[in-house]
């Protein structure tokens, strides 16, 4: 059985099963991938499956669903594939089933980068602290190098998202629907910020709606793609605990920002401090130092300085100042490089907007 | 040989009609005005006498007394002199008796016998309406103020030779026009037109505050902000008579008569349709923001601030009697400036809004404090704004710097004012039909019992109100500031009732506590 087999036949899974449907996977243990996927398909002489999987990848074939997501700009990756985030593995590990999605849709360009990433989520339903708190830990986080991982929900969601935007930072957009369905409807342009300037990734067929019992499934993806997860609101019953509680299955660090001892908005985040479940952090500074001690350790000044930032303040004019245009022309480089890299040369006080432009400062250190 | 006309005395903004008689009896040539008349009524006479001569009428070379009834009241102002030498022409019956019934005079005389712009135009023409008078004459530039009367008609005039020539049917005189007053650039703290064109959308982050500046503009409640300096209070208070609604006609005419008495209505817009803005500094003196002065009493910033906002940044750092006297325009919506000739009342009912600093060095609340004021400076501080008033302001925000100011615009992008004023125009709408019928207009005016009596709350409200005053977390009062806050927030959302959502959110209004996502979603772009 060749690779490409194999990626159809998981994508077959993925669009006849729900994620986490302890059939599908009783069956793929004792039958291998490539049977349950023929028998999807309707191939005699594999094992049985139930009419409802049958039906719906007749609906909706692989070549169909293929084209959907390459409309959508989007790609199916699985874990033979070299852009495959290792993260997910983990995944495989936390049930007697393995929990690990067949494969995932990703929207955005380039490979996924979630080597170094932190999940921030919390309340849909946040406060003016809550929206404060999650724009600056997305800001912050982003700044010191992480990806933001979460999932463009409203409230705590969109506004980490928000933060790490700001600083032209990496973020990632987990749905519990297709990469192409804008859900919530009101967060589409944001959606496209992010396919644009980051990634946005799920494990359901472009163009699948959100229920209810994917917004859970969809939140294991979340807590496995962080090093950790901060929650930064949560109601005592908030599905945002449901991911701290995947984070600590997965071993990850799970962390959880105090809030007013009086805000029903705090109250899942303080108990799940009190029983132990979460780690107490107000800031990035925390986060870090929490990551730290897991091995993670935070990037320093200097090293922060990616190749493609050194080349690009080397092009940079000392007066005159170019566009991000004419940088991307001159580099041959994305416009999301050209604009991570100014951003982060900038915050290093290496570069400025100017004369309509930008123009380069100072020797780079190192 | 007498003659009669009607002019007006102002006392504070009510005025009432005053008969000027003047009779010209034998006796040796002089001219005394009676009727409790101080230095400025007192030198019409002179200016009287060279006008009517300049005018071509003749002053007759005999004893004249004039005398302005009801004597007992006193007269001050320059506005006079229109009446007086209208009283002296009509007792020598160089004008026909008839043309001047019904008509009140108001307006100073320059010696050749022109007319000079006089303050105070729009309410002495309302006191002269008032008193059963069908017509005006007042200087030409004064008219749009004095038309803004309903119920009377106005005449400008130019001069005295051209008042005549209008009476005695003769041609009129082509004199040139009366100047305006000292045009109202003297207005010494601007008013809400230097506002225009700010937009709440351009404070960054601050999400909270932001909205307790709604909840102020629906409800008419007053607002505290306690902040280390330059974190933008000043920016957050300038933008909320944006939020406004304009002014009712009546409210307008109101605003325009105190602007008028004070000198500072503009000519060409008599009329100031939206809620003044008023800041005075804090070194400003009593007098200047009480009203008063030492002859002529004048509005202070509290009344010319009626039906708007009284903006006191940098609170604790005023005098105490400046901060003390906001105690009686608070309770009753009007000040009382008592001298010993006479006592003067004005409007004061305005929304107020304190600026403070949580310390003397301001740096009390930041995160990476370097303050070193003893808790004993700060207290005292905290404490130069007295209970009593403290206890008037329904909506308290702490504000600290955003820790990544640069980035606050873009992370949380805020509703444009033009949004929000819709939204505090749909709000107000609702509290003018549930008000209508009762004096009040907004929801910071109604007294707590009578907003228990006629609109008791939902279960679920009431419960948690009751519980916040049985835990001793609210007094009585303080529920009652709870319960208005709490109908505001309801008024905004749409509710016809607060629930108790809308209870908790005023109760985290008033005691600085975030505010829910339901709130954030109003001011959230």
């Amino acid at each position: 059985m060749n690779r490409g087999e194999s990626e159809r036949d998981r994508l077959v899974l993925s669009i006849a099963t729900e994620p986490l449907d302890a059939l599908a996977r009783d069956l793929v243990s004792s039958h291998g991938i490539a049977a349950v996927a023929g028998a999807c398909r309707g191939e005699s002489g594999s094992p049985h499956v139930p009419e409802a999987w049958v039906e719906r990848v007749a609906l909706a074939p692989v070549d169909q669903v293929l084209d959907a997501g390459a409309a959508a700009r989007a790609r199916w990756i699985t874990p033979a594939h070299p852009a495959w985030p290792a993260a997910l593995g983990d995944l495989a590990g936390v049930d007697d089933h393995g929990a690990a999605p067949w494969g995932v849709w990703v929207r955005g360009e380039g490979p996924l980068e979630v080597d170094r990433a932190v999940s921030v989520v919390g309340a849909r339903s946040c406060t003016t602290y809550g929206a404060e708190v999650a724009g600056d830990l997305g800001a912050d986080l982003a700044d010191r190098g992480w990806t933001v991982v979460s999932g463009a929900a409203f409230g705590i969601d969109a506004c980490a998202h928000r933060g790490a935007l700001a600083v032209a930072g990496r973020t990632v957009a987990v749905l519990a629907c297709g990469v192409d369905v804008p859900y919530p409807q009101a967060h589409a342009t944001l959606l496209d910020r992010i396919a644009h300037e980051g990634w946005i990734i799920a494990e359901h067929p472009p163009g699948s709606v959100p229920h209810r019992h994917r917004f859970l499934t969809r939140n294991r993806l979340i807590a496995a793609l962080g090093a950790g997860t901060v929650v930064v609101e949560a109601a005592p019953r908030s599905g945002s605990l449901n991911t701290l509680r995947w984070a600590d299955r997965l071993g990850r660090s799970s962390m959880a920002v105090p809030g007013s001892v009086l805000s029903q908005q705090s109250g899942g985040a303080h108990r799940a401090v009190r029983e132990g479940e979460a780690v107490l952090v107000t800031s990035a500074d925390d986060v870090a130092q929490e990551l730290d001690g897991l091995g993670w350790s935070d990037l320093g000044a200097t090293e922060t300085l990616t190749d493609d930032s050194r080349r690009l303040h080397a092009t940079l004019p000392r007066e005159g100042g170019v566009t991000v245009g004419e940088l991307v022309v001159l580099l041959d480089a994305s416009l999301r490089q050209v604009r991570a890299g100014l951003a982060l040369l900038e915050r290093r006080g290496h570069a400025r907007r100017a004369d309509g432009g930008w123009i380069a400062l100072g020797p780079l250190p190192g | 040989m007498s003659g009669r006309v009607v002019s007006v005395t102002l006392d504070g903004l009510t005025g009432r009609a005053i008969e000027v008689e003047a009779d010209i009896v034998g006796g040796l040539p002089r001219t005394v005005i009676v009727g409790l008349p101080d230095v400025t009524v007192n030198e019409a006479r002179d200016r009287c006498k060279s006008a009517v001569v300049n005018s071509g009428a003749p002053w007759p070379d005999q004893r004249i007394t004039i005398n302005l009834a009801p004597s007992t009241l006193p007269k001050s102002g320059s506005h006079y002199d229109l009446a007086i030498a209208m009283a002296v022409i009509a007792a020598q019956k160089a004008v026909p008796a008839e043309a001047l019934a019904g008509t009140a005079f108001v307006g100073e005389l320059a010696l050749d016998g022109r007319l000079r712009a006089v303050p105070g135009v729009l309410p002495a023409t309302l006191a002269a309406a008032e008193a059963g008078c069908t017509h005006v004459v007042v200087p030409e530039v004064n008219v749009p103020e004095a038309e803004l009367v309903d119920g009377i008609a106005v005449t400008g005039v130019r001069s005295l030779r051209h008042l005549v020539a209008l009476m005695t049917g003769e041609e009129v005189p082509d004199d040139p026009p009366v100047p305006p007053i000292e045009p109202p650039a003297a207005a010494p703290w601007g008013s809400a037109d230097r506002l225009s064109g700010l937009d709440l959308a351009d404070v960054a982050g601050h999400e909270d505050v932001r909205l307790a500046v709604l909840v102020a503009a629906v409800g008419g409640h007053h607002l505290s902000m306690v902040g280390p300096p330059g974190v933008g209070k000043t920016m957050l208070a300038q933008r909320l008579p944006g939020l406004l609604p304009d002014l009712g006609r009546q409210d307008a005419i109101e605003v325009s008569a105190v602007h008028s008495v004070a000198g500072l209505l503009a000519p060409d817009v008599p009329l100031l349709t939206r809620p003044p803005f008023l800041d005075p500094h804090h070194t400003a003196s009593a007098a200047a923001i009480v009203g008063g002065g030492s002859r002529q009493v004048r509005p202070g910033a509290m009344s010319l601030a009626h039906r708007g906002v009284l903006f006191l940044d940098e609170a604790p750092e005023f005098t105490v009697n400046v901060l003390e006297a906001l105690r009686q325009p608070l309770e009753s919506g009007r000040i009382v400036v008592a001298r010993s000739a006479r006592t003067v009342v004005y409007p004061a009912r305005f929304q107020l809004v304190i600026a403070a600093n949580p310390c003397p060095c301001g740096q009390a609340a930041t995160l990476d404090s370097a303050c070193r004021c003893t808790p004993a400076m700060r207290r005292r501080y905290g404490e130069r704004i007295s209970g009593p008033i403290r206890d008037r302001i329904d909506i308290r925000r702490t504000l600290t710097a955003p820790s990544r100011p640069e980035l606050a615009a873009t992370v949380a992008a805020g509703r444009r004012t033009v949004e929000l004023a819709q939204r505090v125009l749909e709000a107000r709408d609702r509290q003018g039909s549930r008000l209508a019928g009762t004096p009040w207009r907004t929801n910071a005016d109604v007294p707590g019992t009578e907003l228990r009596k006629a609109w008791p709350l939902a279960e679920e409200a009431r419960v948690l109100l009751d519980r916040q005053l049985h835990a001793d977390k609210l007094n009585p009062r303080s529920a009652d500031r709870v319960l208005r806050l709490a109908w505001s927030v309801a008024d905004l959302h749409g509710h016809d009732l607060p629930g108790g959502a809308d209870v908790r959110t005023a109760l985290s209004l008033r005691s600085d506590l975030p505010l829910d996502a339901a709130m954030r979603s109003l001011v959230a772009a």
